[in-house]
């Protein structure tokens, strides 16, 4: 081995274990042995021949045998370095994935709440009432011009149309919070303001007229371009909670035109508390009572190094900046990321640090995930015991193991076999040189017996390694498995609520109660206007009663779509039973002739009557989630990498409740439509539950980590499994 | 006596001490057209040209194949080992130096007289000796007079 590299982990090492520090100073004694012996079997060569030529032969292989257990003893060293290096560096590739799955949970979700506001700004019911509000503000300040005493008789039927805009305003916003069970309030604030209507009833007679004016989201809304801008605050105290908020805002704008005269605003108060803890609480160990085990924490702060969130309140606390290393508060922005060892409540810990790249299109907040985790616990011994589906052997050849330790160990094994053949020839010549030659058996026996226990000593190390490092593997496939599932469950959930809502415009429900062009056409552009706003979404459509389709958001497919009746397809049928506006259906995926039979994934809400939260159906409204575009960049970033590259062999694929494979990165082995049967337990889960596992694909042997979606919120899943897999040969 | 042992498939094979000239680290050499199949080729050992058979081929096995475990165990020819045995040891080998190419070395064992044991009568085999038991293994000592002078019976023991 040429490439010499600096000793990091050598016995004095603290993290070094005890087991280990006892077989490294075993291998090194008894490796020092061999110098006394050799010296000794040089003189003895004197004493007993005389003969010139045997005493050399004696003497060289002597020599021989020093020089391979001197350079056993550097390979020795170097082997403890690599295994401890192998450990750290795998326990820091996985520590640094799951402070980034956090950190991309919360921002993907955040993506969507920029979505949403912009979106819900576009609504009537709330700019036909904030233009009441404005007007009655405006008659007021009038009245007050012109002297008290004249009392002003036509203020009185405006405030009544006001009264039942705002009434009509807050209904419509406790409807977007019933399908939207993620944020605490919704508010919509008069230009001067003033808190006109809100989502949260139980809340409604403290919040309506709050003066909001000289709160950051309030402005920043007012001054947003046009209808695709929003502004969001930071996590800060708010005048509209007691807790600290997330609030998202964006302009209203005359008669909800995108482009038009800013008369409001809407802000949308994110549960960002409750969301956080779902995500800091996932992926850190718990011990047998299900608490997070001691020296794991997880926290996010802000871009000022504040602690907005944390996953144990008593160790970091929120509101204050983290006692961590310095250089883990201050990242560069684009996912920089950084791995510190340092002393984090009292505890040697190491510390993952890892800045938000945002998502999409949505930059986030230079918001940072941090993990900290104990720094002994990078080098503990797995206790599981290893998993009977594979020998040492074949773990040991696998590529699990990198390949400098492998290198190590076979030229560890290599110098063995020299000795081993120095002192078989040693043997040799003392045989021959009859009784006299008796007196250097001992000294081979020594030799080979060395030989034999160094070996012996390192070959347990290695599996020993190999088996740590299989375990590790399994937890990091499962933990990418549940991130898959996670991500999935949380995009459908949005799709679930949007759908919901989108039941309930009254465009829709008006078109099909009165279907004349002009009505449809309208429909059409609100459908458009949705689909514009997402990006997710291949089409929506909307079908009459009859299961014709009369709407769609794309006009280069109305021609075609017109043509199709889809009274019989599965998403159909089960949208027109619905009767109350909080119900949704969805067609799991599978090739459907609205889209020219490629894979779809249906979601459908009923249209109501008259826009009713509970009544007849008028029709149906189905949205195509953009399936492939969605699924695979989620799996795409839950693949197995190493140093920024999928691993060879590695591959995420989605299963459903069949375990047949709906979206798959590796669509030669996995093909989509293909019934997925490996890994025993693997295909069996319960909802929330993961499992590792060995399996073997086309010939080739691969380990599993799968995770069984467990649903997000009020959204149950569709029985989904997500597996990653890495080829170990 | 001590013998050192080597792998013939899955069985463990022995030779006395004694025989052995050496065991070269390298284990290079050179074919020879027209040899029999079961001599791999020569080697040159300070100047000796050496014969060396294949023991798996010797069987009627699979080939030895030359690999970072294979060794080829070098026999003194029988001069060379009437000079230095002990007078009481009774073993014929070649008149040249020949060598024993072997799939991987096991190690050296200490063998009492009275633990050879005779082989079988149903497992005779022209090339076994004896046995000896060692803990869970069976070693079958090998009968060097005549694996060494193979070329004479050549076409005898194999298919």
């Amino acid at each position: 081995m040429s490439d010499i590299e600096e000793i990091r982990f050598n016995v004095y090492n603290p993290v070094v274990t005890y087991e280990h520090r006892a077989a490294y100073d075993e291998i090194m004694s008894n490796l020092q042995e061999i110098s006394p012996i050799c010296n000794q079997g040089k003189c003895k060569a004197l004493e007993v021949t005389d003969d010139p030529q045997k005493q050399k032969q004696i003497n060289d292989l002597m020599e021989q045998v020093e020089f391979f257990s001197k350079s056993l003893s550097g390979t020795t060293k170097m082997f403890f370095d690599q295994l401890y290096r192998a450990k750290e560096n795998s326990a820091e590739s996985i520590s640094d994935s799951t402070a980034h799955i956090k950190i991309e949970m919360i921002e993907r979700n955040l993506l969507e709440r920029t979505c949403d506001v912009r979106w819900w700004a576009l609504e009537k019911a709330f700019y036909e009432c904030i233009s009441l509000a404005n007007e009655s503000t405006a008659a007021a300040n009038a009245d007050k011009a012109k002297e008290a005493g004249d009392k002003p008789a036509r203020k009185r039927g405006n405030s009544s149309a006001l009264d039942s805009a705002v009434t009509f305003a807050c209904r419509r916003l406790e409807d977007i919070r019933k399908s939207y069970t993620l944020y605490r309030d919704l508010v919509i604030v008069s230009l001067d303001g003033k808190v006109i209507a809100n989502s949260n009833e139980e809340r409604r007679s403290e919040i309506l007229g709050l003066d909001v004016s000289q709160e950051d989201w309030f402005r920043g809304a007012l001054n947003t371009k046009d209808g695709t801008d929003y502004y969001v605050q930071d996590v800060t105290s708010s005048s509209l909670e007691n807790v600290d908020s997330l609030i998202y805002s964006t302009a209203l704008r005359k008669d909800g035109n995108e482009q038009g005269e800013v008369i409001g605003a809407m802000g949308i108060l994110f549960d960002f508390q409750g969301e956080s803890e779902i995500i800091l609480n996932d992926y850190l160990p718990l011990d047998e009572d299900g608490y997070v085990q001691d020296g794991y924490l997880s926290f996010f702060t802000n871009s000022e190094g504040i602690v907005i969130s944390s996953s144990d309140e008593n160790f970091i606390a929120r509101g204050v900046r983290a006692d961590i290393p310095r250089a883990n508060s201050y990242l560069a922005d684009g996912g920089d990321t950084k791995i510190s060892i340092g002393i984090v409540c009292g505890k040697s810990s190491v510390i993952v640090s890892k800045r938000s790249e945002g998502f999409d299109e949505y930059r986030g907040l230079g918001w940072i995930s941090h993990l900290v985790l104990p720094y002994s616990s990078m080098f503990q011994r797995s206790d599981s015991s290893l998993d009977s589906d594979i020998s040492t052997q074949e773990l040991v050849n696998s590529n699990l193991i990198p390949e400098k330790n492998k290198l190590t160990y076979q030229e560890i094994e290599r110098k063995k076999k020299e000795i081993q053949l120095i002192s078989i020839n040693g043997i040799v010549l003392a045989t021959d040189l009859g009784n006299a030659g008796k007196s250097f058996m001992p000294i081979f026996d020594q030799i080979t017996h060395t030989g034999d226990s160094v070996r012996g000593r390192m070959e347990s190390l290695l599996s020993e390694m190999s088996s740590d490092m299989l375990v590790q593997n399994f937890k990091a496939l499962e933990n990418f498995s549940k991130q898959a599932v996670d991500l999935i469950d949380r995009n459908l959930f949005e799709r679930a609520a949007d759908v919901r809502w989108w039941s309930t415009d009254h465009a829709f429900w008006e078109a099909l109660q009165n279907p004349s062009e002009e009505n449809l056409d309208q429909a059409s552009k609100r459908l458009g206007i949705i689909n514009a706003s997402y990006t997710m979404y291949r089409d929506l459509v909307i079908a009459d009663s009859g299961g014709s389709i009369v709407a769609t958001s794309k006009a280069e497919n109305k021609d075609r779509l017109q043509r199709i009746n889809v009274s019989e397809h599965s998403w159909f049928r089960q949208g027109k039973q619905i009767s109350d506006s909080v119900d949704f259906a969805v067609q799991d995926v599978c090739d459907s002739e609205l889209e020219n039979e490629k894979t779809s994934l249906i979601y459908c809400g009923g249209i109501l009557e008259n826009g009713e939260r509970k009544g007849a159906s008028k029709g149906v409204l189905g949205i195509f989630f953009d399936w492939e575009n969605i699924a695979l960049p989620i799996l795409d970033g839950c693949l197995p990498r190493l140093a920024n590259n999928v691993v060879e062999g590695g591959a995420a694929f989605y299963v459903n409740d069949q375990s047949m494979v709906i979206a798959s990165t590796d669509v030669e082995n996995f093909p989509v439509g293909s019934k997925f049967d490996g890994g025993g337990e693997n295909v069996t889960l319960e909802p929330g539950d993961t499992a590792s596992g060995l399996f073997t694909q086309n010939g080739r042997r691969y380990i599993l980590g799968s995770s069984k979606t467990k649903g997000y919120r009020e959204y149950g899943g569709l029985g989904w499994t997500a597996h990653v897999v890495r080829a170990i040969v | 006596m001590l013998y050192s042992t080597f792998k013939l498939g899955n069985t463990f094979v022995g030779v006395p001490i004694t025989s052995i000239l050496e065991i070269p680290r390298s284990s290079v050499f050179h074919s020879v057209r027209g040899a029999p199949p079961v001599i791999d080729g020569l080697i040159n050992l300070r100047g000796k040209i050496i014969t060396v058979i294949n023991l798996g081929l010797a069987f009627g096995l699979e080939k030895v194949e030359a690999s970072e475990e294979s060794r080829i165990y070098i026999f003194k020819n029988d001069s060379e080992f009437k000079e230095v045995a002990d007078s009481d040891q009774e073993l014929k080998l070649s008149e040249d130096n020949i060598g024993l190419h072997v799939e991987r070395i096991a190690g050296v064992i200490s063998v009492e007289e009275k633990e050879l044991q005779p082989i079988p009568k149903n497992m005779v085999h022209p090339y076994y000796e004896s046995v000896v038991r060692k803990d869970d293994d069976f070693i079958i000592i090998l009968k060097l007079s005549k694996i060494l002078n193979l070329e004479q019976d050549s076409g005898e023991f194999h298919e």
